[in-house]
């Protein structure tokens, strides 16, 4: 089967897999339901790998339906396999998998009759996002938004007997439902102007003539949607709330891989849709982003220091890195979206077994809370070896796939301002050291006991008594629940060190970026690559800023352990706490903050385009 | 934030958008043109597949993937509140007691039930021919039943509705608009491509597997808003908090 035929079954098997399972699933055991939706991931996993191999070679595409068009029009949804989509969809599936592995034996019994309820919902999960970056329309694209929206709204608030997955989930439902009909709408107004709906055919008529108030009002609304997505400032504030609360395997796929594919999502459609003369211009949408991620990076990063629930600590640490993403896509070069695509593989791998760690405490101890649980992982050496190198490789420590793509970007960046690699060293090491500062603390009962009671005022939640998820409290740390971070972690570690995989992220990166090949491929009219850039390759200055990005990130951690006469935490006291207020868990602020990102969206993007 | 300050940064943010929305709508297509490149061919397209109402050409021929995408979010949608409206720990079921019903509000029941279920059985057979279809007829014939509870009470509406056999009809209907889309693969065609013959223009048969996937979409919506609704009422009708938890509240 050519690679183009193998992409719609991509997105129709773990559909049909989820359809028999809700199908069949009142009748099956736990066990068996798990099987089967493991064994449905694990097949989409393989068909993404063969078909990733057939792409390396040159995207495919797949007419849904057969309708390729005629003389370059057409009514039909194209399925576009460019290595960086197709690779995407691979790492989805992949993670998918992992939470299938890790709740085998984590979550709570379901009730009878409805052992088939969770395993579909993932499936349904693994599709959207498949299908999401896959697709090469952008009606059909906002229709997978859609999809892995609903489903992951369902699964963050999966632990129902408790308050607060309603409220994150809520928070998660409104904040990105908004984000959804900012998108509809944007893709309205581009196909009242284009009469397209497909990415490659909009551009196309974007191809020519100027810009206008229409194009800008489009390109903030799509971006809009996107960047809630991927939890950009001033639209990041659903997403520690969600990911505090839902089930930690969901964790593990949304801030894995669900977060970054907004990231994606905002890329792809600047490439594609808006790269024209009759678009955005390069230097517009290069300020808009730029300006969005290094506010994304800073916030998340001094957020993700302040917190003691361990995941808000991560999910805060993912808005870090969010922004860090964000600033290697809005060069604008090849060398940005490959060294961007590298840190997401490397970061999926370093976060989503982070995640598992915390999920093993959780089940073990019922706290997520960095003080309570102070010294009490001692027990667990193996998970406290893993979470020290999950927060390393967070740092960027060579030869982890985060610092080679951390490395590549920052180079990137660096063409672009001087100053930008800093903020990757910074960010990186914050977030990589205050997971490493918790892991000293709770795997190595390092330096004095913090005090276990909150702050007056303190702002956020602790983490303390939390319910296990597991039902009861595990005695015995099941074997795939360490598997899952072990091969996670590895995984982040081959990302960095197989070789010829940088060479084909880079390869992949020059196809993303390329705005005529893509054109060319999907309407029919040829599709040589315009330019080949340098393979992203380790260099002596990248180990070296890698290797100071994690010694700060030491010495932070140990700093915040060992300084004499500081025990506590900064409680309410701190220069910073207004801002840790902004994150009030009230979602009329919530929205309110959105709506404020739009305009600022506007105002960023409008010098140089119109005025 | 406090209220003010919330209030003056949304107003903000809304007064740039809404200015940023009206100057964009200057540069729309002028109202009444006849400009509409793809409206045109699509009518021409369904034309040419047989199928007399071109909005159903689009959604089940055309852009046949969008609709799986869309079928699925309500699927997604429903299976979502299936697992998150389960019974948990410390609710229990109760039975529900009947409520007496009015006489004219039971005679309009019995006799609206089969108009109901009638127009609903038509108006998902003629999506390929005439507005209407899967979508639109599986909201009025799930609706229908929910007549009984209305006019009977809501024991009724239990015994013509075994929640499992609907869920059932759920995943078959979604799994149908799959397997229909990956039989066409097999037949050496595209994922979804229209392989049927395409019948006689403006007949119940026409439009090849329009017809096919009209109906998946059906009896997905129609199952689907049952067992959705299900979950609601048994939420408020039968299940309650036991005594314990609700003191830990």
């Amino acid at each position: 089967m050519a690679a183009g035929e193998l992409l719609p079954l991509v997105v129709a098997v773990p559909l049909l897999g989820s359809a028999v399972l809700v199908a069949a699933g009142r009748r099956l055991t736990r066990i068996a339901a798990d099987a089967l939706g493991a064994a449905f991931a694990a097949g989409t996993v393989a068909l993404c790998v063969f078909a990733l191999i057939g792409v390396l070679e040159g995207p495919a595409v797949a007419w849904a339906g057969g309708w390729r068009p005629k003389d370059g029009l057409g009514v039909g949804i194209a399925l576009v396999g460019d290595p960086l989509g197709v690779g995407l969809a691979a790492l989805a599936s992949v993670v998918t998998v992992a939470a299938f592995v890790y709740s085998w034996r984590y979550l709570e019994e379901p009730p009878p009759r409805h052992a088939g309820g969770f395993p579909a919902l993932l499936l349904l999960f693994q599709a959207g996002m498949c299908g999401f970056t896959l697709t090469g329309d952008l009606f059909n694209a906002f229709v997978f938004f859609e999809l892995m929206s609903v489903v992951a709204y369902a699964l963050t608030g999966y632990r129902v007997e408790e308050p607060r997955p309603l409220q994150g989930a809520l928070a998660f439902g409104i904040v990105n439902s908004l984000g959804g009909y900012c998108m509809l709408l944007g893709i309205a107004l581009l196909y009242a102007r284009t009469g397209e709906l497909g990415m490659a055919q909009i551009g196309r008529a974007l191809g020519t003539g100027e810009p206008d108030a229409l194009v800008l009002a489009a390109f903030v609304l799509v971006m809009t949607g996107l960047l809630i997505k991927a939890a950009a400032v001033p639209f990041h504030f659903w997403l520690p709330d969600a990911h505090a609360v839902a089930p930690t395997p969901v964790c593990m796929v949304l801030s894995g891989v669900m977060v970054e594919l907004g990231v994606y999502g905002a890329a792809r459609v600047y490439w594609t849709v808006f790269a024209g003369p009759g678009g955005v211009s390069h230097s517009s949408c290069t300020r808009t982003l730029l300006v969005i991620g290094v506010a994304t990076a800073v916030l998340g990063a001094a957020m993700c220091w302040q917190q003691r629930h361990l995941k808000r600590l991560l999910a805060f640490s993912t808005i870090g890195h969010v922004g860090l993403f964000l600033i290697g896509v809005a060069v604008l070069t090849p060398e940005g979206v490959s060294g961007t695509a590298l840190y997401v593989l490397g970061h999926a791998g370093a976060k989503a077994a982070l995640f598992a760690c915390v999920g093993i405490l959780l089940a073990r101890y019922g706290s997520v809370d960095e003080y309570e649980l102070y010294g009490r992982g001692r027990e667990l050496r193996l998970v406290g070896v893993l979470f020290g190198v999950g927060a390393l490789a967070l740092a960027g420590v060579p030869p982890f796939g985060t610092g080679l793509g951390k490395a590549v970007a920052e180079e990137a960046a660096g063409q672009q301002a001087p100053w930008l690699p800093a903020v990757f060293v910074l960010v990186s090491a914050v977030t990589g050291g205050a997971v490493l500062r918790a892991g000293l603390r709770v795997f190595g009962g390092a330096g004095p006991r913090p005090p276990a009671e909150k702050a007056d005022g303190e702002p956020e939640t602790s983490g303390a008594e939390e319910e296990p998820e597991t039902g009861d409290r595990l005695g015995r740390v099941p074997g795939t629940m360490l598997a899952v971070p072990v091969a996670l972690l590895a995984g982040a570690l081959a990302v960095g060190v197989l070789p010829g995989f940088a060479a084909a992220v880079g390869a992949a990166g020059d196809h993303f970026a390329d705005h005529t090949g893509y054109l060319g491929t999907v309407l029919g009219s040829g599709s040589a690559l315009s330019h080949v850039s340098a393979s992203p390759h380790w260099t002596a200055a990248g180990v070296v800023l890698d290797l100071v990005s994690t010694a700060l990130a030491i010495g932070c951690a140990a700093l915040a352990v060992w300084r004499p006469g500081r025990t506590g935490h900064p409680g309410a006291s701190g220069w910073w706490t207004p801002i840790r207020r902004m994150q009030s868990g009230h979602i009329g602020d919530y929205v309110a903050w959105a709506l404020a990102g739009v305009a600022l969206l506007a105002v960023l993007t409008v010098p140089g385009m119109l005025l | 934030m406090s209220r003010p300050v919330r209030l003056w940064v949304f107003l903000v943010g809304a007064v740039l958008v809404a200015a940023l929305y009206a100057w964009a709508c200057f540069d729309l297509p002028s109202f009444g043109g006849d400009h509409h490149p793809y409206g045109d061919r699509a009518v021409r397209t369904a034309l040419a597949q047989h199928t007399a109402n071109a909005v159903s050409s689009v959604n089940f021929d055309q852009r046949a993937f969008d609709t799986l995408g869309e079928q699925t979010i309500l699927f997604a949608a429903v299976l979502g509140t299936v697992v998150l409206l389960r019974q948990v720990r410390g609710e229990r079921r109760t039975d529900p007691t009947p409520a007496p019903v009015a006489d004219r509000v039971r005679w309009f029941g019995v006799l609206m039930l089969p108009v109901a279920l009638v127009v609903g059985f038509y108006v998902v057979a003629h999506g390929p021919l005439s507005p209407g279809g899967g979508f639109q007829g599986g909201i009025v014939l799930a609706t229908a039943l929910h007549l009984l509870y209305i006019a009977a009470d809501y024991r009724a509406l239990e015994r013509i509705r075994p929640v499992g056999l609907y869920e059932v009809g759920d995943a078959v209907g979604e799994a149908a608009y799959v397997v229909t889309g990956l039989a066409a693969v097999l037949a050496g065609s595209a994922f979804l491509a229209n392989v049927v013959p395409h019948g006689t223009f403006n007949t119940l048969s026409s439009g090849g597997t329009v017809a096919v996937l009209n109906i998946a979409v059906g009896m997905e919506v129609a199952c689907g808003i049952i067992v959705l609704l299900a979950r609601f009422l048994d939420q408020a009708v039968e299940i309650e908090e036991t005594a314990e938890e609700t003191g830990a509240r």
